[in-house]
C-alpha cells in the first residue's frame, strides 16, 4: 500500500497527464451515438448563437457581393417567367400543371458556421427541425451542390459539406449522361473528383458536370462543377479532376430541399436487397 | 497574485477569441492553419504546479474543440502539449536554470531560446493535431506538410506578435 501511494506521488504527473489524455481521446472517439447526438446539440447551440453575431457582422461586409448574386439569380427567375415567352397562338396560355404533386420544396437558410480547411468540413445553419429540417436533405447554393444535412437540433442543423471526405454524391455529365460517384480527395477546396467514367465517353475539358438525381437526395441536374483535366485509370476509366462551381469559402445563404418522394424511392430500393 | 491570476484568464479569453475570429479563418491554399492560440500554453509561467498546467491546458483545448465541434482533437493535442513541457523546458534550460521571479518571454531569455522553445512545442501540438484530425496514414504526407508549415506559420505569428505584446 504504501509502494503504492509512493508510486503514485512520484509519477503524479505522468498519471494525471494518461488521465487527461485518456479522457480526451474518449471524447474523440466515444461512438455512442445517443452522447454524440446530446453534445453536438449543445454545443451547436452554444457556438451557433456565437455563430449568428459573428455572422451577421460578415453578412453586413459581404452585402455588396450578396447583391450581385442575388441580382443575377432574380435575373435567371425572370428568364423562366411566362411573361418573358412570346405567346404564340392568342388562344394558348401557359398553365403549371395541377395533376402533377409538388416533388421538390426549397427552403433558404443562413450558414452560420463553416470550414474549409479540415478533412471533414461541416456547415451549420441557422435552421433546424422546427422549421422542417431533417438529416439526409439536400442543400445547395445559387452556384452549385453544397452539401447534405446530417443532424439538426431545434433551430441549426449540421451540414456535411461536400468539402468533407464522407461525402458522395451520383453525377453525370451533362452533354451526354454519363454517370459516376463524386468524391472529395481533401487537398483543395475548388475541386472533386469524378470515377468510373469508362474511357470511350468523349470528354473535354470545360463539360459541366451535374447531379444525375440517383439516391434521391438531390433532384436532378444540379450544378456540381466543369471538368478541369482527366486521366485514364488502369485502361478503363477516367479519373476526372472537376472544379466546383460553389465557392465555399464565401457560402452565405443556402436552400435546403425537401424530396417529397424519398421515403418511398427509399423503401421501394430497400425491398431489392436480399 | 489575484491580479496575476485574472491577467491570465484575460490571456485565456483573448487568446481563444483571436484564434475563433481571426486565425481560424486565415487558411492558405486549404492546407496551412496557424492554431495560436496555444501561446496562453507557452506562456504560462515556470513555477505552475503541474496540476494546473495540466489541467489548464485541457480546459484550453476543450473551449476551442466545443467552437469548432471536433471534440477531443484539440484538447488531446494540447494535454500533450502541456505534459512535454517541462521536458522541452529542460533540454533547452540555460546553464544557470530558470531562475524565479523569470518568465518565458524574449525579454528574459532572449529571441533564440524563445524560438526554439516554441518550435519544438508547436510542432508537438501540431503534428498530434493533425495526424489526429485525418485519423488515418493513407495520405502521411499531405497531412506531414500540412502540420510542417503550418507550425511554422503558427511560430512565426507566436514570435512576432511577443514584440507587440511586451513591449519594453
Amino acid at each position: 500500500m504504501r509502494n503504492l501511494l509512493r508510486f503514485i506521488v512520484q509519477y503524479h504527473f505522468l498519471i494525471l497527464f494518461l488521465l487527461i489524455e485518456t479522457f480526451s481521446l474518449f471524447l474523440l472517439f466515444s461512438a455512442n451515438p445517443y452522447q454524440k447526438v446530446r453534445f453536438y446539440n449543445y454545443s451547436h447551440d452554444i457556438s451557433g448563437r456565437m455563430s449568428t453575431r459573428i455572422e451577421n457582422i460578415k453578412d453586413y461586409l459581404s452585402l455588396r457581393d450578396e447583391n450581385r448574386i442575388l441580382a443575377e439569380e432574380n435575373a435567371r427567375l425572370y428568364n423562366r417567367l411566362g411573361s418573358s415567352f412570346a405567346r404564340v397562338a392568342a388562344d394558348s396560355v401557359y398553365m403549371g400543371d395541377s395533376i402533377q404533386p409538388r416533388k421538390f420544396l426549397y427552403l433558404t437558410a443562413r450558414v452560420v458556421n463553416n470550414t474549409v480547411n479540415k478533412q471533414f468540413n461541416y456547415l451549420t445553419l441557422d435552421k433546424g427541425s422546427l422549421s422542417g429540417i431533417k438529416p439526409e436533405m439536400a442543400v445547395i447554393g445559387s452556384e452549385g451542390i453544397v452539401g447534405i444535412v446530417k443532424s439538426v437540433s431545434d433551430n441549426y442543423a449540421s451540414v456535411l459539406s461536400a468539402l468533407n471526405r464522407d461525402f458522395i454524391v451520383s453525377a453525370k455529365i451533362q452533354k451526354n449522361g454519363y454517370f459516376g460517384p463524386l468524391k472529395w480527395n481533401g487537398n483543395s477546396a475548388d475541386y472533386a473528383t469524378l470515377v468510373d467514367i469508362p474511357h470511350h465517353v468523349k470528354i473535354e475539358t470545360g463539360d459541366t458536370i451535374v447531379t444525375s438525381g440517383f439516391g434521391g437526395v438531390f433532384p436532378e441536374g444540379y450544378h456540381i462543377g466543369t471538368i478541369s483535366d482527366f486521366r485514364l485509370k488502369g485502361g478503363n476509366y477516367y479519373e476526372i479532376r472537376v472544379k466546383l462551381s460553389t465557392d465555399f469559402r464565401k457560402l452565405n445563404y443556402v436552400q435546403v430541399i425537401k424530396n417529397y418522394a424519398l421515403n418511398e424511392i427509399d423503401s421501394l430500393e430497400k425491398a431489392n436487397k436480399p | 497574485m489575484i491580479k496575476d491570476l485574472l491577467n491570465y484568464l484575460f490571456q485565456f479569453a483573448v487568446l481563444i477569441l483571436a484564434q475563433l475570429l481571426v486565425f481560424n479563418n486565415i487558411e492558405l491554399s486549404g492546407f496551412i492553419n496557424p492554431y495560436v492560440y496555444v501561446l496562453f500554453i507557452l506562456l504560462i509561467p515556470f513555477e505552475i504546479p503541474k496540476l494546473v498546467l495540466l489541467v489548464s491546458a485541457f480546459l484550453l483545448g476543450l473551449s476551442v474543440d466545443l467552437f469548432l465541434g471536433t471534440p477531443g482533437v484539440h484538447s488531446s493535442a494540447c494535454v500533450f502539449m502541456a505534459f512535454a513541457r517541462p521536458r522541452v523546458l529542460a533540454l533547452f534550460s540555460p546553464r544557470e536554470g530558470y531562475q524565479t521571479g523569470t518568465l518565458p518571454r524574449i525579454s528574459y531569455f532572449g529571441l533564440e531560446w524563445f524560438v526554439k522553445y516554441t518550435m519544438m512545442l508547436v510542432l508537438l501540438h501540431h503534428f498530434i493535431l493533425f495526424y489526429l484530425e485525418v485519423l488515418t496514414l493513407h495520405h502521411f504526407f499531405a497531412t506531414f506538410f500540412r502540420a510542417l508549415l503550418s507550425s511554422l506559420l503558427t511560430s512565426l505569428i507566436i514570435v512576432i506578435s511577443q514584440y507587440f505584446i511586451f513591449r519594453k
